[in-house]
């Protein structure tokens, strides 16, 4: 009988604090009754006026879910809080792996966040469950660029806060001991290739130790810029079918299978990963986007390296330098509660009209600001990848949001092209037919012929 | 005439609550989702857009004509003969080193031998990723070459597999340790008097009084292997191109890398249908055994 009650009233225990600790956020917070809190109105177009009540001063606790950058959101959602103490937000960290399976579910069955950190490549996805952005398209087209591509019915779910990438990353300590200087920056190509090679060591028994150039395990981020660069479209004139199966593609395979092979300048079996080559100085120089800088400093401290603006195939000005893609404002919950949506459209309002917030988040990713106010900020434009991106901004080509299975296909293809040693061709055209039949049933289309310059580009294949 | 109830007395008895909890997590969790999924395989399913339209057998006409379907289950089946045949031999062949009675400190052999089967298999995974690296991998320093392993379109695969032997075969020394325990001894001391060898006690007696054990470890090695694809996903990604993809890989890869929940779950029965015909033969050619 004792242990009966023992584990009756053990049962109710935990029953009680499971019920008292879903509440402890909110019983912490305080009723808030004043409107007018004498705060500035912070932006110039995109507005948030800090002197209004929340949710009528009612307390209330809303769910944020971010993959990375957990200290900067916190850091934002504090400050949001302490305007309004009758609002909690619960940063949640979900890894990058299950971020993208958890989130769409929990928005479905209307147990996710109020709001969340988006990557364009998971837009189809997500944007059945998101709310459109409750601020006017005009004041988002004069505080931000590329707003246009991310128009649905009139209506935005999200923008880019700024655009990210490519870049060659090189060895300072390497570069110094070959006898280069800043002058020998490459330009085009050909330079780059010359300068590699200058950068490439090998033992006396003909094996390499340093590779002057590294692009294993990442082709797939550099192969569409390259074919930007020749004027090559990715996709047809239906704007939905994948056309990578064409001569400039085949060709920008080669010239990355000639660097290795005829120039010498790397191997396909040195450094399998190239970032984590270069961070181990096996390699001197690699491509990679904007993210890489910050894993730099946090992994590999000690690595001295700078950045330069990726090379073109003369120095005329290409038709683009590179392509690139938006990293996202934050998306708001179709599902949750309207308390909820109250709370996170303003929330998302502070966080666009807020310059400091969101160069934070511009330079620890290396992303060139979309927010207008901020391309001419001094920290961003004394940032490394920022100087190098820059003066080529205006010539970078947003493919719109593709879904992920096209750089996934590609590296596969060129990996059966460089070590199953299959033909170029022949992959490319199995490859692509591939991708495409994968992409069946979606709604994808492209937005680079809304690109500037898209008049001066190849549009067929 | 009156009916009888069903006693309600009898369902609310300690083994009537547990067969029902049992039968209860069995359904939810197994029968339910298995359900589901076949259902889904004839269906354009997307649980994340929350799309689920017919499609008839499409998939598994689709199943049929692909390419890389039939490339990932030449590579399962590979997989799966090769680590099993690897597991046994050298599960048989430490478990009598160590039930003879030439060995010493046979527990602590026992225990080192199982370690790597309850290490997990992503970080053993990770830790072969170094061994098999080109540059200062072990493997290669020990062969006095530069091979990249994992990307070498011969090689990669017999490369997994070789770690994935080397992180199972424990389970089957045990496994054997423990049969070769249970032999009756009078055989042997017959075979001896009758001046039967070593190996002649080996191959009529060890063996063939083994054979329940040996069956058992080859369908649960079956099951497990055919179902493999960690070891996969951290050390090749399928690589290099599609050469090492394996069926589960496959069905991850659908289901999870691009959303096509129903194609997968079509791969998944055809693969729930290989394994179980598999099973069975496995049960027929033992039975026809006994009987012959």
């Amino acid at each position: 009988m004792k242990k009966t009650m023992g584990a009756v009233l053990l049962a109710a225990a935990l029953l009680i604090a499971g019920c008292w600790g879903g509440d402890a956020g909110k019983t912490n917070l305080k009723h808030d009754s004043t409107a007018e809190k004498g705060l500035e109105i912070l932006g110039a177009n995109v507005q948030f006026d800090p002197n209004v009540l929340m949710n009528n001063g009612e307390p209330i606790e809303v769910e944020f879910w971010v993959w990375d950058a957990e200290e900067i959101f916190r850091g934002i959602a504090d400050s949001f809080s302490e305007i309004y103490p009758n609002v909690s937000i619960k940063v949640v960290s979900q890894p990058w792996q299950d971020y993208w399976t958890k989130l769409p579910l929990a928005l479905q069955n209307g147990t996710g966040p109020a709001m969340f950190c988006i990557h364009n490549s998971q837009h189809e996805n997500l944007v059945n469950y998101l709310q459109p952005y409750d601020i006017a398209l005009e004041d988002l087209k004069a505080d931000f660029s590329g707003v246009e591509g991310h128009v649905i019915d009139g209506q935005v779910y999200y923008i880019d806060y700024g655009m990210m990438s490519g870049s060659i990353f090189y060895n300072k300590d390497m570069w110094a001991a070959a006898g280069l200087n800043d002058s020998d920056i490459p330009k085009t190509w050909d330079e780059f290739a010359s300068v590699a090679q200058k950068l490439t060591r090998y033992d006396d028994d003909g094996r390499l130790i340093q590779a002057g150039f590294n692009y294993n395990k990442d082709v797939k981020s550099m192969i569409i810029g390259l074919n930007y660069q020749k004027g090559q479209m990715m996709f047809d004139e239906d704007l939905q079918t994948l056309a990578m199966d064409n001569s400039i593609t085949a060709e920008n395979f080669q010239f990355l299978i000639d660097l290795y092979e005829e120039q010498g300048v790397g191997s396909k079996d040195f450094g399998i990963s190239d970032g984590e080559s270069f961070g181990q100085g096996q390699s001197a120089m690699v491509y990679k986007w904007g993210w890489y800088y910050n894993q730099m400093l946090s992994n590999y401290p000690d690595v001295q390296f700078g950045v330069f603006a990726v090379p073109t195939p003369s120095r005329d000005v290409p038709v683009a330098y590179d392509r690139y893609n938006g990293e996202s404002t934050l998306g708001i919950s179709g599902t949750a509660d309207e308390a909820s949506q109250e709370v996170a459209q303003a929330f998302v309002r502070y966080f666009m009209s807020n310059d400091e917030a969101m160069k934070e988040l511009c330079l620890r990713y290396s992303i060139f600001p979309a927010k207008k106010t901020l391309v001419n900020d001094e920290d961003v434009k004394a940032h490394p990848v920022m100087k190098a991106l820059a003066p080529n901004v205006e010539r970078l080509v947003w493919p719109g949001p593709f879904p992920g299975v096209i750089e996934t296909q590609m590296q596969q293809i060129f990996e059966d092209v460089v070590f199953n040693e299959m033909s170029v061709e022949e992959t490319l055209e199995k490859g692509n037919a591939l991708i495409v039949e994968d992409m069946q049933g979606s709604d994808f289309v492209t937005t680079e012929r809304q690109y500037k310059y898209a008049k001066e580009m190849n549009t067929t294949r | 005439m009156k009916q009888k109830s069903f006693p309600l007395r009898r369902f609310f008895t300690p083994t009537g609550v547990c067969l029902f909890l049992l039968i209860l997590h069995y359904t939810l969790f197994l029968v339910l989702p298995m359900l589901i999924a076949f259902v889904g395989s004839f269906h354009d399913w997307n649980p994340l857009r929350g799309t689920f339209s017919f499609t008839g057998f499409s998939h598994y006409q689709r199943l049929l004509t692909n390419e890389l379907f039939w490339s990932s289950l030449r590579n399962t089946l590979v997989f799966s003969f090769v680590v099993i045949a690897a597991r046994m031999i050298l599960g048989l062949v430490i478990a009598s080193a160590l039930f003879s009675g030439l060995t010493r400190a046979k527990n602590f052999f026992r225990a080192a031998f199982y370690m790597p089967v309850v290490t997990p298999l992503v970080a053993v995974s990770f830790v072969w990723l170094w061994l098999y690296n080109p540059q200062f991998g072990l493997v290669n320093q020990i062969l006095g070459t530069q091979i990249n392993w994992l990307y070498s379109k011969s090689l990669a695969l017999p490369a997994v597999m070789t770690m994935t032997a080397w992180k199972d075969y424990g389970y089957a020394v045990v496994l054997y340790l423990a049969g070769l325990y249970t032999l009756p001894k009078d055989c042997y001391e017959a075979a001896r008097m009758d001046g039967a060898s070593s190996w002649v006690q080996f191959k009529k007696i060890t063996l063939p009084l083994l054979k329940p054990m040996s069956l058992f470890i080859f369908i649960t090695s079956l099951i497990a292997y055919l179902q493999a694809y960690i070891q996969i996903l951290v050390m090749t990604n399928g690589g290099p191109g599609t050469s090492t993809y394996l069926s589960s890989y496959l069905i991850y890869d659908e289901a999870f890398m691009k959303y096509k929940f129903g194609y997968a779950s079509a791969i998944s029965f055809a693969m729930f249908l290989l394994i179980g015909l598999l099973t069975l033969l496995s049960f027929r050619v033992n039975q026809r055994g006994e009987n012959a």
